[in-house]
């Protein structure tokens, strides 16, 4: 393929009849079989996307297309219901699950004429930072470090999705986001990853994790691409009572890359002497820059920061047990079978999850089991009102944060922790976020010293994601990151 | 220590997971962990805290009562492990 296409380009090349829906989909399906090796996809739909497609350029010749990107091949994290097509969730027990319905997020994007490639490996049930808790094997991040030749991972739990995006796999593709599922890989693959307000998009038919965390957003090469995708994606839904009713605003259409005036919070509990030094340049950089282009930069304080992740580990755990307890091999999935009813229940949880999966099931047993329940959850759930009540401060005085997006940049698969407490430190700047049900954003900003993508995170205040799809393009604009991956799994 | 052999067979009963022997020493190293990083929580005042549970300061909405045709048994039933007309089947519970 000679150039990246973005959604915002392909849409003028359909238009103006450079291109059919159905080269532009053999294309990617070419470049998925060539990237193999990537192992992206759980799922290819292969067959059904040449069809669709082929039905989208009659659409385009008889002009009664359902939107201008009407025909754009897009990839679908594993956790979305698609009618028809396997859902696994990267997990053994819902590894022979074919939903016979669709989900809000998957139907508007094929109300708005996108075509589905297929689904996108991911952790298994969203959990995990590394994609390495898939049950069909790790993702590999197209990035290398330029010092060595091995494999990195792609963060997680979105790993496929954000690996397909960099790695031209698709033009854009679906994450969910419940602790930093998007924004971390996105900043892990030089990707652009959008988490959402909590309730701006409808969560119906999502596989669900930890239900008042869980969010869909997109994941793209550039900050217009999330929000054409976010525009495509998000509004109320009756089928999802928490989905917002708030008017949801026309994001591509009014971005505006004017920040003069703005205020930008630098919350210090987000520096730290860990923090690489490239990952810390760019943070200080990108203040300057949002600065030069006539924002105004304001120290803030965000004081329960550090509590978030321990008060994550407890709340999304404790409801991901209540929500996997579904998985029993009696209505789907699968079923393993044992002496009775309970045996066979407990055989089945115990092939059908993996290891990660069952100690949050655990975990989250534990902390609300009786006797535990006040002094964990309830708990934890003061303090996530303290976190909140931090940032609704902090938005009487700034319009957005910024902050880096992880603490680290992509690391080497064989060099990821056996302690699940380290690798939960990988989404240390992206929880709190999720817990006050912000929207954020991470963007590229720049490459560290191995060549490898720094991510910067942008955070505004509940469903103003108008303004924080405003900063971040401002951003985009003046650097004009344009970092691709070698492909070195075409040689 | 809060994790021992005893408490996690017990842990595994509620949660409806069996976990063999091999797995037993792990498990409890890496749930001792998550739970040491967690207590941390305990030292922080939360006496005049209320708790939050969702952060969406929404009023849950009431739907129209609609008469529709989705979710047919049929439906329901598809991808059941097993399954005899309208039931799904699981081992026998009454003797």
């Amino acid at each position: 393929m000679k150039d990246s296409y973005t959604l915002k380009s392909l849409a003028v090349l359909l238009e103006n009849n450079k291109i059919s829906s159905k080269e532009v989909t053999s294309e990617y399906l070419k470049n998925i079989k060539n990237g193999k090796e990537l192992n992206c996809y759980n799922t290819i739909s292969q067959e059904k996307a040449l069809i669709d497609a082929e039905k989208s350029d009659e659409r385009r010749k008889s002009q009664n297309l359902r939107s201008k990107y009407d025909g754009i091949p897009i990839g679908i994290k594993d956790l979305f219901c698609t009618k028809g097509v396997t859902t696994t969730a990267s997990s053994k027990i819902l590894s022979n699950f074919i939903p016979n319905y669709e989900s809000t997020v998957t139907q508007n994007c094929d109300d708005a004429g996108l075509i589905s490639l297929g689904k996108l490996n991911c952790d298994e049930f969203a959990m995990g930072s590394t994609n390495k808790t898939s049950f069909f094997g790790s993702v590999k991040n197209p990035w290398k470090s330029v010092n060595s030749d091995n494999e990195l991972v792609p963060g997680g739990s979105s790993g496929g999705s954000a690996a397909a995006v960099s790695s031209d796999l698709c033009v854009a593709s679906l994450g969910t986001d419940t602790g930093g599922s998007i924004r971390q890989p996105a900043s892990f693959t030089g990707t652009v990853g959008l988490k959402p307000s909590y309730g701006r998009v409808s969560r119906w038919g999502i596989v669900a994790f930890a239900s008042s965390l869980d969010q869909a957003g997109p994941i793209t090469k550039t900050v217009e691409d999330a929000a054409i995708l976010l525009d495509i994606i998000s509004g109320h839904d009756e089928k999802d009572s928490t989905s917002s009713v708030n008017p949801k605003e026309n994001y591509y259409e009014n971005l505006n890359s004017d920040i003069k005036g703005m205020k930008i919070g630098i919350p210090k509990e987000f520096r730290s002497d860990k923090l690489p030094v490239s990952t810390q340049n760019s943070w200080d950089e990108c203040a300057n820059l949002l600065k030069n282009n006539g924002a105004e930069i304001v120290d803030i304080s965000l004081p329960h920061t550090m509590s978030a992740l321990p008060a994550y580990y407890i709340i999304a755990p404790a409801e991901a047990s209540s929500n996997l307890a579904r998985y029993d091999g009696v209505r789907y999935g699968l079923r393993v079978k044992g002496n009775d009813l309970i045996d066979m229940y407990e055989k089945t949880r115990s092939e059908g999850f993996g290891d990660e999966v069952k100690r949050r099931i655990l975990i989250g047993t534990y902390v609300l089991s009786s006797g535990y329940y006040d002094a964990y959850y309830i708990k934890a759930q003061k303090i996530r009102s303290l976190i909140k009540s931090d940032y609704v401060e902090a938005f009487k005085k700034v319009d957005a944060i910024l902050t880096p997006s992880t603490p680290s940049t992509a690391f080497e698969i064989a060099n990821e922790p056996s302690d699940p407490v380290q690798n939960y430190l990988n989404d240390i700047f992206t929880v709190p976020v999720n817990l006050a049900g912000l929207p954020g954003i991470s963007i590229p900003f720049a490459n560290d010293e191995n060549n490898l993508p720094i991510g910067l995170q942008l955070i505004t205040n509940s469903f103003e994601e108008q303004k924080l799809l405003n900063v971040a393009r401002n951003i985009e604009e003046t650097i004009n990151y344009s970092e691709t991956p070698e492909k070195w799994w075409l040689k | 220590m809060e994790f021992d052999k005893k408490s996690l067979l017990k842990l595994g009963k509620l949660a409806r997971i069996s976990i063999s022997d091999d797995k037993l020493n792990n498990l409890s190293t890496d749930l001792n962990s998550i739970l040491e990083f967690v207590d941390q929580l305990k030292d922080i005042k939360t006496d005049q805290v209320d708790p939050t549970s969702n952060s969406l300061n929404q009023k849950l909405e009431v739907r129209d009562d609609k008469v529709d045709t989705k979710n047919s048994a049929e439906d329901i039933l598809e991808n059941a492990p097993e399954k005899e007309m309208d039931f799904f089947v699981v081992p026998k519970v009454i003797e």
